[in-house]
């Protein structure tokens, strides 16, 4: 659609021109973003902070200096702990169904001679 | 009461074996008096005629049956799907896909005689509505709402070189763009092809839809061929296979000491930084694809639904239930595609080929452009080249087997956090590269 540069060219050409622009293309869109969240975050940070200077902050943003022991590791620690724990959590249930008779003791609640011989 | 049970049971039974006793004369109102008169002479005849046609009827309806019209191809493929739901079920190989798939190969091969509207290529047919969002590209654009709502993007936030990595295991893309397109495949359909280097279901789909639907007609007038299929097939069941194909990769190409490089752990990321990721990831890169919005317009829109901190209910829908009914749908009309009719050809052979290169070719892009960044690196920003593997998306799967590849050479090196960076950003890369062969192709 947007680029047929010779349509007489063969195919494998047209290939070679998609191969080296796509690739071409794929780097710039990363690399664009890696420069902006390596060097233009910190800027729209600063602005984001300007701007919501003063108002309510209802989503509390992690400090980032606060949190400088909390590495990787701990939480990957945690993680496998939480992990751990809910592997143990299954709900194994015997397969082999009987039906057993429940032994009840006598139960005269709706009894109306137990009613009549021992009043309440 | 019992009695008159007795009699109306002997009376049915008498009424069941009437014709055969051949007392139907009257049962038969449009049959003619000469006929009438002919089973009059020879009753037993007649009987013998309701015999043949209750065999005829079941001769009929055997022919109908998946007996009857099964081919070699029915069975290698039924096998197949079957192989599928052996591989998650035994081997918990993306489970989650293989089983639908499976069951949609072994739904989409069971014989039947056409025009009863019952296969998924049978317009009309139920199979056939839901297979409308896979021939459409409805469905991928779902799916990666779910993913960015499910994706936590803050080691790549914290750690934004890594992306790269991403870019680089792209190459498998184009590599195998070409190499389809040496093999005689045509543009699109080696787009198409390509993009199984992707390592990403949802997107190969997307694209093959688009470009290899066998509905779009090439420049000299042929129609393009429908690889829906086989393509979506590949790619999910290389991404199934993630854990058996990198691994040797890693080992032959990673040095022993570069294994176990320790990288430092990525820094907390603030909130706002995270809210402010998808925002700037969906400009940026849309605007140098456009061709990706809906691939790349879902994953930071479901991305921003869980970092916006106020739409955890649309998140949780997104990331969930949604994600999950569009999977079943999906997986159960991919495999159905697969009818051996329109599969088992030489087409399949080569793009199964050329996938298991793809993969091999982006996991080997991703490790040397890493250890080709660690040129560039000193002492502590050293990145385990390891992490290259990575980049070819396969979320998560392609993450974890880096993990356990490191833990292998160092059994406290954990990067899983790490390797998760150029993971997701192999997502965009990719979606990224779908669009860029679209715009060229479509």
């Amino acid at each position: 659609m947007l680029l047929y540069v010779d349509l007489d060219m063969d195919q494998i050409s047209e290939g070679y021109v998609i191969l080296m622009t796509g690739l071409f293309i794929v780097f710039s869109a990363l690399f664009s973003l890696f420069l902006f969240f390596r060097f233009g975050m910190s800027y729209l940070l600063y602005i984001y902070k300007i701007i919501t200077k003063g108002r309510d902050r209802k989503i509390e943003d992690i400090a980032v200096d606060a949190d400088e022991d909390f590495t990787g590791e701990i939480a990957a620690a945690i993680a496998t702990a939480i992990h751990m724990y809910l592997n143990e959590q299954h709900d194994k249930e015997n397969p082999i169904l009987t039906i057993k008779q429940a032994k009840k003791q006598y139960s005269p609640w709706s009894s109306k001679i137990y009613g009549t011989h021992n009043r309440l | 009461m019992r009695k008159l049970l007795i009699i109306f049971g002997v009376m049915s039974f008498l009424i069941f074996i009437r014709p055969v006793l051949g007392l139907n004369s009257n049962t038969n109102t449009d049959n003619t008096e000469i006929t009438l008169s002919a089973e009059q002479v020879a009753p037993e005849h007649r009987g013998e005629g309701v015999l043949e046609g209750a065999f005829n009827g079941i001769k009929q309806f055997y022919s109908y049956t998946g007996f009857a019209n099964a081919t070699s191809g029915h069975i290698i493929m039924i096998i197949i799907g079957l192989i599928f739901i052996y591989l998650g079920i035994k081997f918990d190989y993306e489970p989650l896909l293989l089983i639908p798939i499976g069951t949609g190969v072994m739904l989409g091969n069971i014989p039947f005689v056409a025009g009863n509207m019952t296969g998924i290529y049978e317009t009309g047919s139920v199979f056939n509505y839901l297979y409308f969002g896979v021939v459409k590209g409805i469905y991928p654009p779902l799916i990666f709402l779910g993913i960015g709502a499910m994706t936590d993007f803050s080691s790549l936030i914290a750690n934004p070189k890594l992306m790269l990595l991403g870019a680089a295991a792209q190459i498998g893309v184009f590599g195998t763009f070409l190499g389809a397109l040496y093999l005689g495949f045509n543009l699109p359909e080696a787009g198409a092809i390509g993009i199984i280097g992707g390592a990403d279901g949802p997107t190969a789909i997307f694209l093959s839809s688009k470009l290899a639907n066998g509905i779009n007609i090439l420049p000299d007038g042929t129609t393009v061929k429908n690889l829906i299929g086989p393509i979506a097939i590949a790619a999910y069941s290389y991404m199934a296979l993630v854990p058996v194909i990198q691994p040797p990769i890693m080992r032959l190409l990673v040095s022993k000491e570069d294994r176990k490089i320790r990288m430092k752990p990525p820094r907390a990321v603030s909130q706002k930084e995270k809210m402010l990721f998808p925002i700037i990831g969906l400009l940026l890169t849309t605007f140098i694809s456009p061709s990706a919005l809906p691939l790349l317009g879902m994953l930071f829109f479901g991305n921003l639904l869980k970092e916006s901190g106020r739409t955890e209910r649309l998140a949780e829908t997104a990331r969930t239930k949604l994600i999950d009914i569009v999977t079943i749908l999906l997986g159960v009309t991919v495999g159905a595609s697969t009818q051996a009719d329109i599969f088992l050809n030489k087409d399949s052979l080569l793009i199964f080929g050329l996938g298991a290169i793809s993969f091999v070719i982006a996991t080997m892009g991703g490790l040397f452009f890493a250890k080709f960044m660690n040129l560039f690196l000193k002492g502590d920003d050293r990145i385990n080249p390891l992490i290259g593997a990575a980049g070819v998306s396969a979320v998560p799967d392609s993450a974890r087997v880096v993990h356990t590849e490191a833990l292998k050479s160092d059994p406290h090196n954990y990067l899983l956090m790490h390797a998760m960076a150029p993971n997701v950003s192999g997502v965009i890369g990719s979606a990224v590269a779908a669009g860029i062969i679209l715009s060229f192709l479509a």
